[in-house]
């Protein structure tokens, strides 16, 4: 009993020392969290596209990349764009490789993501756009993604509650964000269960929230069918 | 180009089968962590739908405390936190407690999911005639929620295959270990890499196709099914309850 209360003691008189620390590492988490997001929606959409135009070839090569990225680990990834690319003699800052190692993955998904939504769109809509004189590339620009970004909404809060957490791996290669921010403290404290545990609530603290706005987006949505 | 996969081919029969060894282990986090999973995940989704006192709370938090945080966190929390105050794990039992930990708090609102799935006529007809709550769970209600359960508790399956990479972390013997020792020793690391992606393919991939093979088989139910007209939706449900990585699936097809 006395070395329960004994835990929480030290943890909170060293509360005002590890929080900042931890706190800055966080900053680093969201960013690279939104960095990754936007770099896979962009991917993802390059994606998506090749592989609906079927545009030979490179269209193929995205379905293949979609169906193979999918079945390797985000570590794994990421250490072939870290370290193996170092090899290769091309040396990535940890958070550029963090974003494309997080990215390859997210990539494919928001590739299947938006391929669902172009789905949803009704087939009359691209034909209307293109009877009164749209090119093929303006029917989608101005006519079916802006009405299956409707759809595309829910599922990507989702992914990028998933990478939030996912980020947590590329403290693997020292970038320097909430976990590694963490497993510095805890070799330089030697208090690992204070500070995971408090890192732990600091990436509740942070996808809760997004979890409760992907709920709200998808129930309002929803409604509007 | 040449170069790179002379290499290869120099040097492929010294690296696979240690890589192979590995992706044993890898296969055994895995197996491990799911029954964990299985079982630890049925009885959190039956304290979620009970309405015990306390305990249908402590489950709700359970799975928002585990489904909230990373899983590379709660590794470090059972290997190095627990050992911090006093409880030493040796890495393997570390990594499949706090995968199968993980994994209970996914497969339990997957469970919940398919639980929802089966109509409430279904269980009021059960205790009609007279049977107890609990056997109306066990010989009505579950049997029927499997159909639910099943294509998105594989694909959870798929999701821990991938994640018990994350056991590197604190130098359990698995594929990415044995590969990152492989690179210390031969300084090869994109061959090495790239070799243990191939692997992860060969046991991914199989299991995805099943994945698929199950969801079409779900939903060709639905026609059929009693109550079944909301099946598409409560599939899409389970799913995004299972969905590790946020990755879309079932319904988005």
């Amino acid at each position: 009993m006395s070395g329960f209360l004994e835990f929480w003691r030290i943890l909170l008189a060293r509360l005002p020392e590890f929080l900042p620390y931890l706190l800055r590492g966080a900053v680093v988490t969201v960013e690279i969290t939104v960095a990754t997001l936007l770099f896979a929606c962009l991917f993802g959409l390059v994606l998506a596209l090749l592989k609906r135009a079927r545009v030979p070839l490179l269209g193929s090569l995205a379905s293949v990349y979609i169906e193979l990225v999918r079945a390797v680990p985000v570590l794994t990834t990421l250490f072939i764009i870290y370290f193996g690319l170092a090899y290769l003699g091309i040396q990535l800052p940890s958070f550029v490789a963090a974003v494309l190692g997080l990215g390859m993955l997210g990539g494919a998904y928001m590739a299947e993501i938006v391929r669902a939504g172009i789905d949803s769109v009704h087939r009359g809509q691209r034909e209307a756009a293109l009877s009164i004189g749209m090119t093929p590339a303006q029917a989608m620009r101005f006519v079916v993604l802006p009405q299956a970004a409707r759809v595309v909404v829910p599922p990507t809060a989702n992914y990028a509650i998933g990478l939030l957490k996912d980020t947590a791996i590329v403290s693997t290669v020292a970038a320097p964000e909430l976990l590694f921010a963490a497993k510095t403290l805890v070799s330089q404290t030697i208090l690992p269960m204070q500070i995971y545990l408090l890192t732990a609530l600091i990436y509740l603290a942070l996808s809760l929230p997004l979890a409760h706005l992907a709920n709200a987006m998808e129930l309002r949505l929803r409604r509007g069918d | 180009m040449g170069d790179f996969l002379q290499v290869f081919a120099d040097n492929v029969h010294d690296w696979f089968p240690p890589l192979l060894r590995a992706a044993e282990v890898t296969l055994e986090l895995a197996v491990l962590s799911i029954a964990v999973g299985l079982v630890l995940g049925l009885l959190v989704a039956l304290l979620k739908v009970s309405r015990l006192p306390i305990l249908r709370p402590a489950a709700v938090v359970y799975i928002e405390a585990i489904r909230g945080t990373p899983a590379l966190t709660q590794i470090y929390l059972v290997y190095f936190g627990l050992a911090g105050i006093g409880l030493v794990m040796d890495n393997i039992t570390a990594a499949v407690v706090a995968l199968g930990m993980n994994t209970a708090a996914y497969m339990a609102e997957i469970y919940r999911a398919g639980i929802e799935s089966v109509h409430k006529g279904q269980r009021d007809a059960a205790l009609s005639i007279g049977m107890t709550p609990l056997q109306t769970m066990r010989f009505i209600v579950l049997p029927q929620a499997w159909r639910v359960v099943l294509p998105p508790a594989a694909n959870l399956g798929v999701a821990i295959l991938k994640d018990t990479s994350l056991a590197s972390a604190i130098a359990t013997p698995e594929l990415m270990s044995r590969a990152y020792d492989l690179v210390g020793q031969t300084w090869r690391p994109m061959h090495i890499y790239l070799l243990a992606a191939l692997i992860y393919m060969m046991m991914c991939l199989p299991l995805i196709r099943l994945v698929r093979y199950l969801e079409r088989g779900a939903r060709r139910g639905e026609a059929e099914a009693p109550g079944g007209r909301g099946l598409r939706r409560r599939l899409a449900e389970a799913w995004a309850a299972g969905a590790r990585h946020g990755e879309p699936g079932a319904v988005a097809k």
